[in-house]
């Protein structure tokens, strides 16, 4: 990396951590999580993000060089091959099933039954492999088949594969373009992943009236999953914050979200704020009736995302100046409007919701694929014209680094561990026990996440 | 609730919109073993999802208590249809056209929408997700349809939207139909974009405003 571009990492990453921290720094910046219109904006149809690393990377790199001021870019969560491997249902993937140009789109369905609640608070695992899982990957709708066998084996080679190339992206995203990642490592809501890829949004909210008792029991037994699925997939260094995409909160009631989503969500949200995370909270639709429970977690921990229809003035009066939020540009703004529209909107936001820090600019949770350039660089300008706080300062990034002490978890997040292996082994080995543990435990660590991502 | 709130009410309307799953199927049981006719029934649970979506305008109700109140209102109606005698309760009422557009096969919205519509008692068209504009052309040709609602959750479907809206032109049907556009991305800058006539900002808007055509 060279010495500038070095600076820019060290500026963009600085910037970014001081507003998600309230802190002063030297503009607003200018850093959607999910820029979808960077990925497409070169010319790239929607199937090659998915399934073609090296043009993905280089439309990303093609877009900062036209949008240099940009802070962050997205990191997307799917590989189209590692999907297909599986037989992964719960996703339309462009190219594959629809048009090549269109987004990848999720397919909610009931793949748990309302019977099944006890099953999965019981023994998560078995109800995965025995229920779940055969519904929700193709592959494996036969288990013991040698079909589902090969499949598993090359999902697990998919999922290295996978990480070899976000490696390499992000390596390659710093070192050539000085460009930070905006979040690393991802969870649900354990209310979502019941309401997302269990039961589904009217499965869930039947089970709510229904059965309620059940459905708190199983959130609860959820809420270490998604901790663990989320610090097996954070951002070792800290650098980056972990996300979460909250889906179905906003169809609650204030007192439907008290009982079944937030005290679990909180929880997780605790373990990985104790761990020495930030959290990137996309609060999608309206959390208008929510989002003051905000104020019970540290200040300056999560980053709230306030989507379209939330209305960020209002949110940044309730919990503004405990948590940063991020948004602000109607995603219609983005496609139909005009850069004055845009232009007087961002002039609007600065000197409202940018006001003594703790905001980042963007569209309601992401920056739209069919985006105007003009619009975008005209947010950009804008930005640059009435969103400097103080040219003085030069942020830098935060140390982050340092040893994760995680509370120890109630349940294992194993399907064998090391002791069941060692009693196997005759109780002691010859040699070196670490050199055989060690690898056992993280190659069982990979696989119990290979299995949670299938929630997301 | 309140005796005021429940005064003339009958007590399946007053129990559908309450929420009281059990107290709906037992009353639907008693109207049932009185040989009350089933239209008549139905009219009281339309009452109560009517009832529900007042609620919902006021903010006492939230969309699950929608969700809730449409399964509840489908689940009796399927206990219903066999002693309805092949009468469409919907008959008579407004016809109304509703589907996800092309591109977009999210439904959530759009079937909270259908439900809401039969349970105010309009016969409902869903013509489904991911349709093309001639779909929706063709469905107001058959039903005769003087109102379309298109749903969307996904933002790059505005030019779709502005698609249905210009086929209806070509088809010169466009006099003949009143074009409501609704889902988490769509504002009035994109009913404007499409040249739709409604913006609908939730279910029960959608449903007043097919309700105010009709009228």
């Amino acid at each position: 990396m060279t010495e500038e571009t070095r600076a820019l990492y060290d500026l963009r990453l600085g910037r970014y951590q001081a507003a998600i921290a309230l802190e002063p720094t030297d503009r607003v910046p200018i850093a959607a999580g999910s820029n979808y219109f960077a990925e497409v904006y070169s010319g790239n149809t929607n199937q090659e993000t998915l399934y073609d690393p090296a043009k993905w990377l280089a439309a990303e790199m093609a877009f900062v060089r036209d949008f240099p001021e940009t802070d962050v870019l997205r990191n997307n969560r799917l590989w189209g091959p590692q999907l297909d491997a599986i037989g992964l249902r719960t996703y339309k993937l462009p190219g594959r099933d629809l048009p090549a140009r269109d987004q990848f789109q999720f397919v909610e369905r009931e793949y748990m039954m309302a019977d099944e609640y006890d099953e999965l608070i019981a023994d998560p695992l078995a109800f995965m492999f025995e229920r779940w899982l055969p519904r929700v990957l193709g592959e494996y709708e036969s288990p013991g088949s040698s079909r589902s066998y090969l499949a598993f084996l090359k999902s697990g080679m998919a999922q290295s594969m996978f990480a070899q190339i976000m490696r390499n992206r992000s390596a390659q995203l710093q070192e050539v373009c000085g460009m930070p990642q905006p979040m690393t490592g991802a969870f649900v809501a354990p209310f979502d992943v019941l309401a997302d890829t269990m039961r589904g949004l009217t499965g869930a909210i039947m089970d709510c009236f229904r059965q309620p008792e059940k459905v708190v029991a199983a959130c609860d037994r959820l809420v270490e999953e998604m901790a663990n699925f989320a610090l097996s997939t954070a951002d070792p260094l800290r650098r980056y914050p972990i996300f979460v995409p909250t889906h179905k909160a906003c169809f609650l009631s204030p007192e439907q979200f008290d009982r079944f989503y937030w005290p679990s969500f909180k929880r997780v949200l605790e373990i990985l704020i104790g761990a020495g995370y930030k959290v990137r909270a996309y609060l999608e639709g309206d959390w208008g009736a929510h989002w003051h429970h905000m104020l019970e977690l540290p200040k300056g921990s999560v980053v709230c995302d306030i989507d379209n229809q939330g209305d960020i003035f209002r949110a940044k009066k309730d919990i503004g100046h405990h948590q940063c939020l991020a948004g602000g540009i109607q995603d219609s703004e983005f496609i139909l409007g005009t850069p004055e529209g845009i232009r007087s909107r961002v002039r609007e936001l600065c000197e409202t919701v940018g006001e003594g820090g703790g905001f980042i600019i963007g569209g309601g949770c992401n920056i739209p694929y069919t985006t105007k350039p003009e619009n975008y660089r005209a947010m950009i300008d804008a930005v640059l014209e009435f969103g400097v706080y103080s040219p003085d300062i030069a942020p830098r990034p935060k140390d982050t680094a340092g040893p994760i002490e995680v509370r120890a978890f109630a349940f294992p997040k194993r399907a064998t561990p090391w002791q069941v292996k060692k009693g196997e082994l005759g109780g002691s080995v010859p040699g070196d026990e670490r050199l055989i543990r060690e690898p056992w435990e993280q190659l069982e660590a990979m696989a119990y996440a290979w299995l949670w991502q299938w929630t997301m | 609730m309140t005796e005021e709130r429940n005064e003339g009410l009958h007590p399946l309307t007053v129990a559908l919109r309450d929420l009281d799953e059990t107290a709906v199927n037992t009353l639907v049981e008693h109207e049932i073993d009185a040989q009350t006719p089933a239209l008549r029934v139905v009219g009281y649970l339309n009452d109560g999802m009517v009832a529900v979506g007042r609620l919902f305008a006021e903010d006492e109700y939230f969309i699950s208590q929608l969700i809730f109140s449409a399964e509840i209102f489908r689940g009796v109606m399927a206990r219903l249809a066999p002693l309805l005698g092949g009468a469409d309760p919907g008959e008579g009422g407004g016809k109304v056209v509703v589907g996800t557009v092309k591109g977009d096969i999210h439904d959530i919205g759009k079937n909270i929408v259908v439900t809401l519509l039969r349970g105010s008692g309009f016969e409902v068209v869903d013509v489904g997700v991911d349709v093309p504009a001639e779909r929706f052309v063709e469905a107001v040709r058959e039903s005769g349809a003087k109102v379309v609602g298109l749903s969307a959750l996904l933002n790059f479907t505005y030019p779709e939207m502005k698609h249905v809206v210009d086929t209806f032109v070509a088809a010169g049907l466009r006099d003949q139909v009143s074009i409501i556009v609704g889902g988490s991305p769509v504002n009035e800058q994109v009913r404007e974009f499409a040249g739709a006539d409604h913006y609908a900002e939730d279910a029960v808007t959608g449903v007043d405003i097919c309700a105010s055509i009709y009228r």
